[in-house]
């Protein structure tokens, strides 16, 4: 590779950082706004069920510093963030920064999981039945039909009533051990799988059409290594940017599944942040969820790269 | 890739043949509870849903006994002077913190002067503390109150769990003094050692503990060597994992689930009405149409209150008629059956008060305005299916008196507007307070923190201060009887509707679970214990 070439990549590289800090800022400012926007005053808030007297207000208003105007509280809210200072909850009464590092480990833990799960359960689905029978693709396809379409809130309740409450093979809560996040990945895992297991069954189907299919067989190349050798290559492409909607659903769905569980985790505290108007943590939530997705799609394109030599030139 | 599915199935069977081994030794337990506490400070205190887990860990002052009276704690005796600003404290001298120092008078001031410290607990210090002036340490023993002012409530802040007693070494060393957790010593029967946000909280035995509340039903260390409460906010999932033996104690059972474990016989139910204010709708008296008291008893007269109980709750909620809780000290029950359910009655008074015509739907009509009263709910606040209550209350009060009743459920900060705006007829709102007074003078007097009828009523007001004044309990019940038959029946400014209630659901084998007498709430691990 020449000079100038390797110049215009890191150029590349710069410039996708740049955008993803600019997605941060965005992210940081929409949250920012959006509480501004949002009905009765933070005042109101903070006192929230309590005793409301005129005094308990002054106080509040000098222990947040609402009393200055809101473009001072807007650039330091940035200037702290600059710092990686998130705040203090309103609620909680404790650093946002200390709540989320408590947080973010079991929900690391289940996400991974259900999208291990998802993904296992997708290509193992779409691998036995690819260019199988009708009567298997449809079995399959109900199947999948049925996991996306049914809330994570029921998936849940019936895997619960099913393996936990009836069987007890699973513990219903508690993030000890592996079999805890059974169920729970479970739950959060089959939507995608279902997706996933469609579009890869599709993707399969399609790759063993093409010309080049015909010309494996012709090489003598069995059913089995056509497909994992060549076929699945090219069903991973729309596969993968399918990965990130489901980061999306599994960010959405830790919430309900978490709560369900009885499972620590950010989804929870995000879900108690919202209902109880606890904007710090709801702010630090979302930077993070765009943390996240910035880091996922950046490593998207990478992965495009890998996968379609194509893309590559 | 075929091996993958069944290789799957197989590590699923392995991981579950785990729990079997996790079978509860006979003095542990595991109870599941729905509320976590957003603070483990009792001093910051602020969720009745979890005075039982302050108690476990804390120890206060006084404790507040079933008939209402108050009997000792970590106080063994208390004197209040003629003039009622003068408490003089007789202190256990036997007692330890968790962390080892000795609790004595010093400690008792220290915890009081703590609410000093600016912006520690502002409310608490504003209305429960607003008459402290200060406290003298008389001898290791003794210690001395002294009040600015009369306050009847002071005996109830002692056995409050804002008076949970906290190491005054804690206070200072504690890493996050307003959240709490084990760095926050207490005298209490348990000793917190575990806590995980959104999981759980574990505690283990005080094996120095001797000084259990008057009341309490045995003495020395309490039975458990430990107990972990599971926080599970899902009704269903706690009921679930109770039938399934993975818990052996839940709170908070719905009337939907209550039929379930009454049918099982190796489970109990058990319910206790909760003390404070009943669950009622207060009439915005500020504005047409409620500013009419024809209309405002015509509201309640429209209501069938026991068939819509029976509706939403299946039988099992006790219908309120005061505005003061049904079992509470100071409950009247000379109100009951004398007002509400004649529909008859409700369309006489508002043809009475002007509203005789109807429109296409069928509602009231007055001079082209249609008869619309609203309530907006926050959303954190609506539990016990009051969601489902509104609207079956929206129902009968359209069927029967052609009243547009507007149910509308919003977030925190749009309710409070909603409220600053003058923007709603109907407040919804009960209160778990342990002395009702305490509730009263937040929503009657005028002006009242919480007076979200803007009634007023120089009568009212002054009973009210009276019985605020006064610690003869007597002349306390009799003022407070006044009051609810003005607001009640005079005024009809309140159509008190359900008295909330706390259920524990348990195996037969727990035995000891009762509930905290000053709240209706369950109590402490202290009396609980598993076998015969």
């Amino acid at each position: 590779m020449t000079g100038p070439l390797k110049a215009v990549r890191r150029l590349g590289v710069v410039r996708r950082l740049g955008a993803g800090l600019a997605v941060l800022w965005a992210a940081a400012t929409a949250s920012y706004v959006a509480l501004l926007l949002a009905p009765g005053d933070t005042v109101d808030i903070l006192v929230g069920d309590g005793i409301d007297t005129p005094e308990i207000r002054a106080r509040i208003v000098e222990e947040w510093g609402l009393d200055r105007p809101e473009i001072v509280q807007y650039l330091s809210y940035l200037w702290r963030l600059l710092h990686g200072d998130l705040g203090r909850s309103y609620q909680l009464q404790r650093g946002v920064g200390e709540i989320l590092a408590t947080q973010v480990g079991p929900t690391v833990q289940l996400t991974l999981a259900a999208a291990a799960a998802g993904v296992t359960l997708a290509a193992a689905i779409a691998l036995v039945t690819a260019g199988r029978g009708r009567l298997a693709r449809g079995a399959a396809s109900v199947a999948e039909l049925v996991a996306v379409s049914v809330p994570p809130f029921l998936v849940g309740i019936v895997l619960l009533a099913v393996f936990s409450f009836t069987l007890g093979w699973f513990p219903v809560s508690g993030a000890q051990g592996p079999s805890a996040l059974v169920l729970p990945a479970l739950a959060l895992g089959l939507p995608i799988a279902g997706v996933l297991g469609q579009v890869l069954r599709g993707g399969l189907e399609r790759a063993l059409e093409q010309p080049f299919a015909v010309t494996a067989r012709a090489r003598g190349l069995t059913e089995r290594a056509l497909v994992v050798r060549h076929a699945l290559r090219h069903a991973l492409i729309p596969a993968v940017t399918l990965a990130g909607w489901f980061t999306g659903t599994l960010l959405g769905g830790a919430v309900i599944t978490e709560v369900l569980f009885g499972r620590p985790g950010l989804g929870r505290v995000a879900m108690d942040a919202v209902t109880g108007r606890d904007m710090p943590v709801v702010m630090a939530v979302v930077l993070l969820s765009a943390v996240v997705y910035v880091t996922i799609s950046t490593l998207l394109d990478l992965a495009y790269r890998v996968i379609d030599p194509r893309i590559r030139g | 890739m075929k091996r993958l599915i069944p290789a799957l199935l197989l590590a699923l069977a392995a991981c579950g043949a785990q729990p079997a081994a996790e079978q509860a030794a006979p003095t542990s337990l595991t109870w599941a509870i729905e509320t976590q506490p957003i603070t483990l400070n009792p001093q910051q205190w602020a969720q009745n849903k979890v005075r039982l887990l302050v108690f476990n860990q804390f120890d206060a002052l006084l404790t507040r006994k079933e008939d209402g009276s108050f009997g000792p704690w970590l106080a063994t005796a208390w004197k209040v002077s003629d003039d009622g600003l003068t408490y003089t404290l007789t202190l256990r001298d036997d007692v330890t913190f968790h962390d080892g120092t000795k609790f004595d008078a010093a400690s008792v001031k220290a915890n009081l002067d703590q609410f000093r410290v600016p912006g520690y607990n502002p409310a608490v210090a504003a209305i429960q503390l607003r008459a402290y002036q200060e406290a003298k340490v008389i001898s290791p023993a003794t210690l001395e109150i002294t009040l600015k002012e009369r306050d009847a409530l002071f005996l109830d802040f002692l056995a409050s769990p804002y008076a949970g007693q906290v190491s005054p070494k804690s206070l200072k060393s504690a890493k996050d003094l307003k959240f709490g957790g084990p760095d926050l010593a207490g005298t209490g029967p348990f000793i917190l050692d575990r806590y995980v946000q959104g999981q759980e909280i574990h505690y283990r035995r005080n094996p120095a503990y001797n000084w259990p509340p008057d009341g309490a039903a045995h003495q020395g260390p309490a039975h458990l060597s430990e107990i972990t409460y599971r926080f599970l906010p899902e009704a269903a999932v706690r009921v679930g994992a109770l039938t399934s033996g993975q818990v052996q104690v839940i709170e908070g059972v719905p009337a939907t689930e209550a039929g379930l474990i009454q049918r099982d016989p190796g489970l109990s139910l058990q319910t206790a009405l909760n003390s404070g204010t009943s669950f009622s709708y207060y009439f915005n008296t500020s504005h047409a149409p409620f500013d009419d008291q024809r209309v405002r008893e015509a509201f309640r007269e429209a209501v069938d209150v026991d068939a819509v109980l029976r509706a939403v709750y299946q039988g099992t909620a006790t219908r309120a008629w005061s505005i003061v809780a049904k079992g509470g000290t100071f409950y009247d029950a000379s109100l009951e059956n004398s007002y509400g359910g004649d529909p008859a009655k409700a369309n006489a008074l508002l043809d009475a008060a002007g509203w005789k015509q109807r429109d296409a739907q069928g509602y009231r009509v007055k001079d082209g305005k249609r008869l619309t009263v609203r309530t907006v709910a926050s959303a954190p606040f609506v539990r016990d299916r009051r969601d489902i209550l509104a609207q079956a209350i929206q129902a009968q009060v359209k069927q029967n008196a052609g009243i547009d009743f507007q149910v509308k459920i919003v977030d925190q900060g749009t309710a409070q507007k909603a409220l600053d705006d003058d923007a709603y007829e109907i407040f919804e709102n009960s209160r778990g307070d342990s002395d009702a007074g305490a509730a009263l003078n937040l929503i009657l007097p005028t002006g009242g923190a919480i007076n979200r009828t803007h009634f007023s009523d120089p009568r009212v007001d002054k009973w009210l201060a009276e019985a605020g004044a006064t610690s003869d309990q007597a002349r306390r019940k009799e003022l407070y009887t006044r009051v609810q038959r003005e607001v009640v029946r005079e005024k009809a400014i309140v159509f008190p509707i359900y008295v909330p209630a706390d259920q524990i659901a348990a195996q037969k084998s727990v035995q000891g679970l009762r509930f905290d007498p000053a709240s209706g709430t369950p109590a402490n691990a202290y009396d609980v214990r598993i076998g015969t």
